[in-house]
């Protein structure tokens, strides 16, 4: 008997290693830093590229800001979910309430593994699976552009997610399946900006995690790349982006990028929903990052 | 087969049925038709503006006068009772914040107004009048029209 029960215990222990092991947050070390001074001003690009502000800027009496208030990181949306509500935190550079006091290797790791200062994971609804794909040197920049901004007071409370959702740790396993710098799509062209606009739409402007359908556990379907999903937030559809859908397949790729800088369609109606802000956060972008994008859109599988 | 006389009349009911059922005169349908005019006469100009077409002061100043045209009238198309129905894409906002809408609408104006009176000659200098137009556009779709599903 007490032999059963030893070994139990023991099976038990060896089980709970093997999965604080498995589910343990995996970071860089300042070894994997490069050599790189941050320029600001690069990362103001970096910053509008990946739509930093449309989650993180406070919203104004209620509404999503607008301007120069878009430069206000200190959080407080809500995402209401599937899943439950996440609520969006202060990124301002606030010492205390914001991430003032973050090293370098603290944001980098944040933004491409997800871990925390504290060393916890965050949830993917903080888009890090794309952002893993950017190159360091432009995190690095985004910080220093960050550090620009004015420090915003006050903060978000805790996301109010649904049991299994609520523990933290599992987002360790999730993250073995999930999280990869890989590129997505393999590309036939090496036209210089098809690879710009993959790098853009892939990693900071984390494009698929609105358009691509995701499987029961909230990984991004691969196979159906920008393919369209049902809207995260609600009802309705994210549109399919691909050749192949219906919304984009008659755009020239001049279309898709007039529409990237001015917000109209080629029927010049309006885009909407959450596209409203990530557009205009397009618009800040050059005219040339946003033909990239159009190319990319044009090169990619058409999904039907 | 009826009566001869009794043609015309007939014809005019179920003309007077088919309007009835298809109500071309009902404000949602109507606001819709001028919505979609607005978008036609836009394209001529998106397609200068994003170089796929010569420039062409005429066919700008056409596409302002259906807009000043549209903008006379829109305001006028959202009675109560018309808030849903007939797949409307109007927001609730409208009848919630009426000022508000009219507000937009009026900026949407002024800007038209501005752009026909500047007269551009030129791409450079249509941009910069065309620009506000568009962006009244969709100051207002962003406030007081229902996101696409």
């Amino acid at each position: 008997m007490l032999r059963i029960v030893r070994a139990s215990a023991l099976l038990i222990g060896a089980l709970v290693l093997v999965s604080w092991w498995l589910t343990r947050p995996q970071a860089l070390t300042a070894d994997d830093l490069p050599q790189h001074e941050p320029d600001s001003v690069a990362g103001q690009a970096v910053f509008w590229a990946g739509g930093c502000a449309s989650c993180h800027a406070s919203p104004v009496e209620g509404k999503r800001a607008k301007g120069e208030a878009k430069l206000r990181l200190g959080g407080g949306a809500e995402l209401d979910t599937g899943y439950g509500v996440f609520r969006v935190p202060n990124i301002s550079p606030h010492e205390t309430a914001g991430i003032g006091g973050w090293s370098m290797l603290e944001f980098v790791n944040a933004m491409q593994r997800g871990v925390s200062p504290r060393g916890r994971h965050y949830y993917p609804s903080f888009p890090y699976t794309s952002y893993a794909r950017m190159k360091i040197e432009d995190v690095m920049d985004l910080k220093a552009f960050l550090d620009t901004l004015p420090a915003v007071e006050g903060g978000a409370g805790d996301h109010g997610l649904a049991f299994p959702w609520n523990i933290r740790r599992g987002i360790g396993l999730w993250k073995r399946r999930y999280l990869t710098q890989q590129n997505i799509v393999e590309l036939d062209s090496v036209e210089p900006a098809v690879r710009r606009g993959q790098a853009l739409v892939e990693g900071a402007g984390h494009c698929g995690e609105c358009h691509t359908p995701r499987d029961r556990f909230g990984g991004m379907l691969a196979d159906r790349w920008l393919g369209g999903a049902p809207n995260p937030e609600g009802r309705g559809r994210v549109p399919n982006i691909t050749p192949g859908g219906k919304n984009l397949a008659d755009w020239s790729q001049s279309d898709i990028s007039f529409y990237l800088e001015s917000g109209f369609t080629p029927d010049f109606d309006t885009a909407g929903g959450s596209m409203v802000a990530v557009q205009e956060n397009m618009a800040q972008l050059t005219k040339s990052d946003r033909d990239a994008i159009a190319a990319y859109l044009k090169s990619i599988p058409a999904i039907e | 087969m009826p009566d001869n006389k009794y043609r015309f009349p007939l014809f005019l009911a179920a003309l007077a049925l088919a309007s009835s059922v298809f109500a071309d005169d009902d404000p949602r349908h109507e606001r819709h038709e001028l919505m979609e005019s607005v978008g036609e006469a836009a394209k001529p100009v998106g397609e200068m503006l994003k170089g796929e077409a010569e420039f062409d002061a005429d066919t700008l100043l056409q596409s302002l006068n259906v807009w000043k045209d549209v903008g006379g009238q829109f305001g006028g198309l959202f009675p109560e009772g018309s808030e849903t129905g007939m797949g409307t894409e109007a927001a609730p906002a409208i009848w919630e914040d009426r000022a508000g809408f009219e507000k937009a609408l009026a900026k949407w104006q002024a800007a038209v107004d501005g752009a026909i009176e500047a007269g551009p000659d030129s791409l450079e200098a249509a941009k910069p009048v065309i620009g506000p137009v568009f962006e009244a556009c969709k100051g207002c779709h962003d406030n007081y029209r229902i996101a696409e599903e």
